[in-house]
């Protein structure tokens, strides 16, 4: 873990002593690579802006709660415990919601519980399937997505099903 | 998505209604305030991304190491799109290393490069792969396990990894067999055979 911290500073440190002796100009490359950060989040915020208040509805109306009570008999069938049937619902949604979900679930039922080291495989191995759709193709005016959609969430739960299991035997 | 986005808010606007009226119009406002924030973190991120992948582009590096990866990503996005392909590839290292916000700017660049030749196949895949996670460290649930007084934040290591590699390799399976087999696509987004081997007229 403490020489992972490293890896980042070697980067940047590697990449511009490598420029300055390529005689790279690195003041203006750099600030011409800034400039292009304004356009990209502007092209992005409005299906941010969108799927973040979907995540919000989704959650604060009670429908995540209701389909996690709803499912948790069979997600209890598939080996995944049910208090963790809200973070594979989540997850594809909301980022920020699942790592804030994740903290609860660590203080609720202590860090090195089943259903904590659970849902941590859970958290690590899956992605914001919403989200970075969204992000993703938000330039390219695509509105066929069922089939990539489709794909990752299968992939994703699937990831859920082993995690939970590997949990049990290692 | 269309759909999606409707059945949700549709659905969690009734229940709303029937539950807690006054609670709708503050969800959806605590919604935009996040993509507020979220932006503007997202634009930090960018600012130090870009520029350092700028630098990286001018140094004649990455074209380097585009070349080393080529075979197997033109391979695995069945594509010759070298500008596109070299994107892709630095999103899929920078997922690897897990460096914070790296990888969003390049995988939208690649997904608009892919797109505009009309190579849905690799475009699809790359979503598929970043969907599926495939970050080596899970830091955030370790520093999270940490804060929480675990005494052993590192034993979730090696099952988090099995799951993401069996997701990733799951998700390229998968996308593989809905995808029809086999075209590629060249750079110019029209289906070809290999071109006729021009002959080259010598001068004089």
């Amino acid at each position: 873990m403490k020489y992972f911290a490293l890896v980042i500073p070697l980067l940047f440190l590697a990449l511009f002593v490598f420029a300055i002796v390529r005689k790279i100009k690195l003041y203006d490359c750099f600030t011409e690579g800034v400039k292009e950060a304004i356009p990209l989040v502007l092209s992005v915020f409005p299906y941010l802006a969108a799927m973040l208040m979907l995540s919000e509805l989704f959650e604060r109306s009670g429908l995540s709660a209701a389909l996690t009570s709803f499912l948790a008999p069979a997600f209890r069938f598939l080996g995944i415990p049910p208090e963790i049937a809200k973070l594979v619902l989540l997850k594809p949604f909301s980022g920020n919601g699942s790592t804030a979900l994740l903290s609860e679930i660590f203080a609720q039922y202590g860090a090195d519980s089943y259903i904590a080291r659970c849902a941590s495989v859970c958290y690590g191995s899956s992605e914001t399937v919403f989200y970075i759709s969204a992000v993703y193709f938000a330039g390219t005016g695509r509105k066929n997505l069922i089939k990539p959609i489709a794909v990752a969430l299968i992939s994703n739960f699937l990831s859920v099903l082993l995690g939970c299991f590997l949990c049990r035997i290692l | 998505m269309n759909a999606v986005f409707a059945a949700v808010f549709v659905l969690s606007a009734a229940l709303f209604l029937v539950s807690d009226p006054e609670g709708f119009l503050p969800a959806l406002l605590a919604g935009g305030e996040k993509a507020a924030t979220l932006s503007l973190s997202l634009l930090a991120a960018y600012c130090v991304w870009l520029g350092f992948f700028k630098v990286l582009e001018r140094s004649g590096l990455s074209e380097k190491l585009s070349r080393l990866v080529y075979p197997a990503a033109r391979r695995l996005f069945r594509s010759d799109d070298r500008e596109a392909l070299m994107l892709a590839s630095q999103n899929l290292s920078a997922n690897f290393l897990g460096l914070p916000g790296a990888p969003t700017p390049l995988g939208i660049r690649a997904t608009a490069a892919f797109e505009k030749r009309g190579n849905r196949y690799a475009s699809d895949m790359l979503f598929v792969l970043n969907a599926t996670s495939l970050q080596l460290l899970p830091t955030t649930v370790i520093a999270l396990r940490l804060a929480a007084g675990s005494s052993s934040a590192a034993d979730i290591l090696l099952p988090t990894l099995l799951a993401t590699l069996f997701s990733t390799v799951c998700g390229v399976v998968l996308l593989r067999l809905l995808s029809p087999h086999h075209v590629r696509h060249s750079p110019s987004g029209k289906r070809v055979r290999r071109p006729a081997p021009r002959v080259r007229r010598l001068k004089k």
